[in-house]
């Protein structure tokens, strides 16, 4: 059942980011939000379920409305970046593989009394240059608004 | 099962990023800034449900919130910057600069 509604929810995303107009978009990532409550439900997580489907998808849906309002009811043509596709599937790739790498480590240190473990050492070891990638690029990304916003001063 | 649930939300977050790169028009990275989060919060209740980890439930109320915010400011910003430059994709704003 889960792996339904999961595969529900990625093709439910992807129509979202492949539909040309927006009201359909916004309603297939609605409905990839909602199906991903009922996810929740059925993992017994009965409350971020609900939470998810009433507040988290009724707040976007208005706020994506507000959206349409603006952009029209057909997104503006843009030319397809294939190499960023590429990016992603690579990224996919090598995060599933550093899983599957670590995941026997991962039930290990579940299985552990909390206590006795200590969280940060056993379980993101593995994972600080990962961390550290993203640091830098939030930081290479606050250089460049800033430098963005120095330029739009001075003119 | 634990370890396709957890694929499912690693292709979620691709797809997310996916869509926050390629950077076509403000409505569809918003969708993808929460494709990115709601993978995270899938992450926070798989390793919930299967690992025991409970306190992650509570993590998982607080991304949604944060989400939720983000979309509201995000698409503030996107009013503005049409309201402003007349545009609606981040492309457009980078050659509305050079004018």
């Amino acid at each position: 059942m889960n792996i339904i509604l999961l595969s529900i929810v990625i093709l439910l995303a992807i129509g979202s980011l492949v539909i040309k107009k927006s009201v359909p978009a916004i309603i297939s990532f609605i409905l990839m939000m909602f199906v991903l409550g009922l996810y929740y439900i059925n993992l017994d997580a009965k409350m971020l379920g609900l939470f998810q489907i009433f507040i988290y998808t009724g707040g976007i849906m208005v706020l994506m409305l507000f959206g349409v309002t603006i952009i029209g009811l057909e997104f503006p043509h843009a030319k397809s970046k294939p190499l960023n596709a590429i990016g992603a599937f690579v990224f996919f790739i090598l995060i599933s593989l550093l899983f599957l790498r670590g995941v026997d480590t991962l039930k290990l240190v579940a299985n552990k009394n909390i206590e006795d473990v200590n969280l940060f050492s056993s379980a993101f070891s593995d994972y600080v240059i990962i961390f550290a990638l993203i640091a830098s690029s939030l930081l290479y990304a606050t250089v460049k608004m800033s430098s963005t916003l120095k330029a739009k001063r001075s003119r | 099962m634990f370890e396709i649930e957890i694929l499912f939300a690693f292709g979620l977050f691709s797809l997310g990023l996916y869509g926050v790169s390629s950077g076509r028009d403000f409505l569809r990275i918003f969708f993808s800034l929460e494709m990115l989060l709601n993978a995270v919060i899938m992450l926070l209740a798989i390793s919930a449900h299967y690992l025991g980890f409970a306190q992650n439930i509570a993590l998982a109320y607080m991304v949604m919130i944060l989400a939720t915010l983000e979309a509201a400011v995000g698409l503030l910003i996107f009013a503005a910057a049409n309201k402003i430059a007349k545009v609606v994709s981040p492309d457009e704003l980078e050659g509305a600069k050079d004018e």
